[in-house]
């Protein structure tokens, strides 16, 4: 698409989200958007940013506002539709936990096209760690101790909310025992499925391994799915917003544990996510939350990675092969899966 | 590729790249398609190295296979393995490719209690030591 069409587009979906709002808000009146813009994050949902501006009985109003629409073909939509993401956030909304306020959400396509959601737009940054620029700022902040501390902090929190109390149940609740591990290998077996690509033999090998030592979960609480930098929103050096609420279910903590814990992210630096001290995240976490971090579970999660970004990898290059998408970085990924398997095969011991 | 270019296919991707990744990419202002060019580059030069070991690879690939094929059709041809197991084998030696010795691997995985632990790890392993060179060779275009 040229620079001008896209423009044009966006044009008229301004145009549109204003309409939208507007019937919202109905007792408002000269209702403008202002500092739009669509911003490029992650490979799922498309992000608006804006900020609204009308009278209200006089009253002149501003709401900083964030609609995320379903392109259609976003990796992961299988897992967590944008009704289910508001659903999570309209449950999180009483909880200590600093998320996003939703407002809206849509699964009328007449609208915008496609389902959409409308959440408060939360101050802050969200600089990606894969990076130079988001790794100097995490190094930055990490030598300054004061978001490292909120990010533990953040997930403590996370994992000690009630999450039956909150209404979270709908997300499904797994049978004591292995079920919550093997229900997640099966999930992610299914998006390599989906792929309709070839699966390498030693995927096949790692997904036996996974089946034969599901671990059994201790506790359930909330799981976020994806906890790591990049998901997070920072402002003034506190976590002002946990995003991305894509892969949650109720399950192990130690799944989201061992996603702080894994290699894959924090490529290149001793710090667990660019960011926390591996020491000090054991001390904190364990004492906010009176949960023990059990490292061989975390162990066994660290494999599912593997497995899971072998899948998000062979899902994004499916799209690409499938004509589901032109974005050049799907096709790119199709070369990123031999070298999670090679990490996988080593961590099995080839 | 067309008669009327003197250069090797995986020659002409990489001069594209580089062409991509030093010219073009650099002049794009948006930036959107100028992530696009550099991962544009960034694909036709793991695509031209794929390709430059393409013939090298499929042949060793299936030497590889064939020897796995003998090796285990040795050792599960006696009475006490289980049919699913020596009808994988069977199938991994008559099509050689990558779906029979995935279908070998889950096989195994199924068959595992039938075998006992030792002779699990024992067959696994004859058949890691030929996923580890597979996954070597993909790491030299892929890394």
């Amino acid at each position: 698409m040229s620079t001008v069409q896209q423009a044009a587009d966006d044009q008229d979906m301004a145009e549109r989200i204003r309409q939208y709002i507007e019937t919202q808000l109905q007792n408002a009146s000269d209702l403008r958007l202002e500092a739009l813009e669509r911003i490029a994050v992650g490979w799922s949902h498309e992000t608006w940013l804006f900020d609204a501006h009308w009278t209200e009985n006089g009253i002149p109003k501003t709401q900083g506002l964030c609609l995320r629409r379903d392109p259609g073909n976003a990796l992961l939509r299988h897992f967590s539709d944008l009704g289910e993401q508001f659903r999570v956030l309209q449950c999180l909304e009483s909880t200590p936990l600093p998320t996003p306020k939703p407002y809206w959400y849509e699964s009328d396509p007449s609208i915008l096209g496609t389902p959409f959601l409308v959440m408060e737009k939360v101050a802050g940054t969200c600089p990606s760690p894969w990076g130079s620029a988001g790794r100097r700022f995490y190094a930055e902040a990490a030598e300054r101790g004061k978001l490292p501390e909120s990010f533990t902090s953040a997930l403590a929190t996370l994992h000690t909310i009630d999450w039956q109390a909150v209404g979270l149940s709908f997300l499904g609740v797994p049978e004591p025992g292995k079920d919550f591990a093997r229900r997640e290998v099966q999930k992610w077996c299914e998006l390599v499925k989906l792929s309709q690509q070839e699966p390498h033999p030693i995927l096949i090998d790692l997904i036996g391994w996974l089946k034969a030592n599901a671990p059994v979960t201790k506790r359930l609480t909330l799981v976020h799915g994806a906890y790591r930098t990049g998901n997070l929103l920072i402002d003034n050096d506190q976590i002002s917003a946990v995003l991305d609420w894509e892969l949650q279910v109720v399950g192990d903590p130690m799944y989201d544990v061992a996603y702080v814990l894994t290699d894959l992210n924090r490529e290149g630096s001793e710090l667990l996510s660019h960011l926390v001290e591996r020491e000090a995240f054991f001390r904190d976490y364990e004492k906010a939350t009176g949960i023990e971090i059990d490292e061989a579970v975390c162990q066994y999660y660290g494999m599912l990675y593997q497995l899971r970004s072998v899948a998000f990898w062979m899902s994004a290059a499916g799209l690409y092969a499938a004509g589901r998408s032109d974005d050049i970085r799907l096709a790119r990924t199709a070369w990123s899966v031999p070298v999670v398997l090679d990490g996988a095969a080593r961590a099995l011991g080839y | 590729m067309s008669d009327y270019i003197q250069l090797a296919p995986d020659e002409l991707l990489e001069r594209i790249a580089r062409t991509l990744k030093k010219d073009i990419g650099p002049a794009v202002e948006a930036a959107y398609p100028k992530t696009q060019a550099f991962m544009a580059a960034v694909v036709l030069q793991k695509l031209a190295g794929q390709l430059r070991l393409a013939d090298e690879h499929a042949a060793t690939s299936q030497d590889d296979l064939k020897e796995l094929a003998e090796e285990l059709d040795q050792l599960t041809g006696s009475q006490d393995t289980p049919p699913s197991l020596q009808a994988a084998v069977k199938t991994l030696r008559q099509a050689l490719d990558t779906t029979s010795v995935s279908h070998l691997i889950e096989t195994l995985y199924a068959t595992r209690s039938e075998l006992g632990e030792e002779r699990f790890e024992s067959l696994m392993g004859r058949v890691r030591v030929r996923l580890r060179a597979r996954v070597d060779r993909e790491m030299v275009y892929a890394a």
